[in-house]
């Protein structure tokens, strides 16, 4: 039994319940949760040290029900490195909020909301059964989708809606999944699953739940053919949020394609990693082309996300322990530029005259905002993985990681590609802070914060340049995943 | 049975993703609602040929399943807060472009 693993779950789900109490004093719900937040990082980062010292998955088992029986939440290398970068990201997202001018914060269930996206988001990545992922999906989906419709931008509830449809579609592939399972195997927990999985690989109703399940995890992570809904969603969102949902929220799809080739289907692996090899390499062309071609920045943001996604599934699909490490990098990495970057686009949206990060609304806003200007170019770099940011340690090692596994015609084809990175940020800083402003266009006196994104710039700097922690404990990570049994016997004993 | 259930599962499927392709918003979620309806019946049929006699009880005969029972109770609830929620948005964009044709529901393509 152990309590550490159930922090990141119920510290934000509390803050939530007494946030919603609070609804009355709202500067004292907005810190309340501001410390909620925080509270739970501190757990999050107790858990990842503690599971990095001893080597050994914390298992926490609700109800005093032995797995595979109950319901048990798993702390291993992997989730805690996911659940530290959502806390972080959350962090600064609340930080934000707390500065932001926007309409949408000033709502009673605005910071409840948000605390219950940290829950279902953290709640998915530490749950050891497949059907209580679904439900933390769920609830991760809905505060998300809630959020967005009441975004101030007037085309947030059309967004939302187009969200929540193709979501709800997305869980009923989950479902399917899980009942295709359960007829197979019987069991519904993930370390029991990849047991029976790797002891009997044939039973009929194998492949299409595995199809199930990847097809769920596409639509969460919005990988290629399933990513249509995304770019809508992420611009319309209040940009707090929307810093949320393109950074970690997306994840979850990755944080499921790595659990699913490492632990649940080890001997199905090769077809899952041939599949999200050749999505990923697509992704980042058809991203990267997408942001080029779009006339806001927000929208160009969230097709980058498309692009960016693509190069971790890439690392996912070369499947090899050190380009496995890279991609938890890579992940973790992106998370905080794509969150920062975010931020900046709707801190410039929140300065010009209308509310709206459209290029023709935006064009020469940046000029009097030199501190702004800098850290979007800061971003830039890292989004393109230059030095001296994190960005380029991600870059380097998941191209060293493809070097080292010869796959010279994907390396070829992201390599090239990740060019097009450079030229829509380098556009979009041209577009706002070199060009005039157009007849009529004035920057507002003031707007949202600088704050967040100066503090998430500042250690993605601080990442580039001093990369070893991180780098060492995606290694460990790595390492763990290499060996589905640590994982198995931690939740079933033996 | 087992061929009843296949069918009807297969049928509730097809017609929930016939008219969730409809352009009438009011259709599609109807056809979201019959979809979800399907999964159930599907995650029904993982335990419903196990037993005749319900789990947990004094009864005697072979037991049913009682975890896909619990799945569906957890999957109606979700599917029901959600239907709500989709109802509820639904209600404000009628309300806001005056019409129920998804194809007139794009003001984000411009």
């Amino acid at each position: 039994m152990n309590y550490l693993a159930l922090l990141p779950v119920l510290v934000p789900l509390t803050g939530a319940m007494v946030g919603l109490l609070l609804r009355k004093q709202r500067p004292l719900q907005a810190y309340w949760s501001l410390g909620t937040m925080l509270t739970a990082l501190a757990g999050g980062l107790w858990l990842l040290l503690t599971v990095w010292q001893s080597g050994q998955p914390l298992v926490y088992n609700s109800g005093n029900w032995a797995a595979p029986f109950g319901i048990v939440l798993v702390g291993d290398m992997l989730s805690a490195i996911f659940v530290v970068t959502t806390q972080l990201v959350m962090v600064m997202g609340l930080i934000y909020a707390l500065g932001s001018k926007d309409k949408v914060v000033t709502y009673p269930t605005f910071f409840p909301l948000f605390l219950t996206l940290a829950t279902g988001l953290s709640g998915a990545l530490m749950t050891g059964d497949l059907f209580n992922m679904y439900v933390f999906a769920e609830l991760l989906v809905i505060s998300g989708t809630v959020l967005t419709a009441v975004s101030d931008d007037r085309y947030g509830t059309e967004a939302a809606y187009k969200y929540f449809y193709i979501s709800l579609l997305a869980s009923f592939f989950m479902l399917l999944a899980v009942g295709s399972f359960y007829i197979a195997y019987g069991t519904l927990n993930m370390a029991d699953l990849a047991a029976r999985v790797a002891a009997d690989g044939g039973r009929p109703l194998l492949l299409p739940g595995i199809a199930f399940l990847m097809a769920t995890f596409m639509v969460k992570s919005a990988v290629f053919p399933f990513h249509f809904w995304q770019p809508d969603f992420h611009t319309a969102a209040p940009t707090a949020v929307s810093a949320m949902l393109s950074s970690v929220v997306v994840k979850l799809g990755i944080y499921g394609f790595l659990r699913m080739t490492t632990l649940l289907f080890v001997d199905q692996a090769p077809l899952i990693r041939a599949v999200l090899l050749v999505l990923g390499v697509v992704g980042v062309i058809f991203g990267g082309l997408s942001a080029l071609g779009t006339h806001n920045v927000k929208r160009m943001l969230a097709y980058s996300t498309l692009a960016q996604v693509g190069f971790i599934l890439v690392g996912i699909g070369w499947g090899t322990p050190l380009s496995i490490a890279a991609a938890i990098v890579f992940a973790f990495n992106h998370s905080l530029i794509k969150a920062a970057m975010l931020m900046l686009a709707g801190y410039i949206a929140s300065r010009a005259s209308v509310k709206s990060a459209a290029f023709e609304v935006v064009t020469g806003v940046g000029r009097p905002l030199p501190a702004a200007g800098f850290l979007f170019f800061v971003g830039s770099l890292a989004l393109a993985g230059i030095p001296p940011t994190n960005g380029f340690v991600s870059k380097a090692l998941l191209f060293n990681s493809g070097i080292a596994a010869a796959r010279t015609w994907s390396l070829l084809l992201i390599g090239v590609t990740s060019i097009f990175t450079l030229m829509y940020t380098v556009r979009a800083f041209q577009r706002i802070w070199w060009l005039a402003p157009a007849e009529g266009i004035t920057t507002k006196p003031a707007g949202d914060q600088l704050v967040a994104p100066a503090l998430l710039l500042g250690l993605i700097v601080a990442l580039g340049v001093w990369a070893e922690p991180l780098v060492a404990a995606a290694t460990a990570a790595s390492a763990a995943l290499g060996d589905p049994s640590i994982y198995i016997r931690a939740v079933l004993g033996g | 049975m087992e061929l009843l259930t296949a069918v009807s599962v297969g049928l509730l499927f097809a017609i929930g993703v016939f008219q969730m392709l409809r352009r009438n918003v009011i259709r599609s979620v109807i056809g979201l609602m019959i979809l979800a309806n399907a999964v159930n019946l599907f995650l029904l049929s993982t335990g419903a040929y196990d037993g005749v006699a319900a789990a947990y009880t004094t009864s005697s005969g072979a037991r049913s399943d009682a975890l896909p029972q619990a799945l569906i109770l957890t999957a109606i609830v979700i599917s029901m807060g959600g239907t709500a929620f989709v109802l509820a948005m639904l209600y404000i964009i009628s309300a806001r472009y005056h019409t129920a044709d998804l194809d007139e529901v794009n003001g984000l393509k411009n």
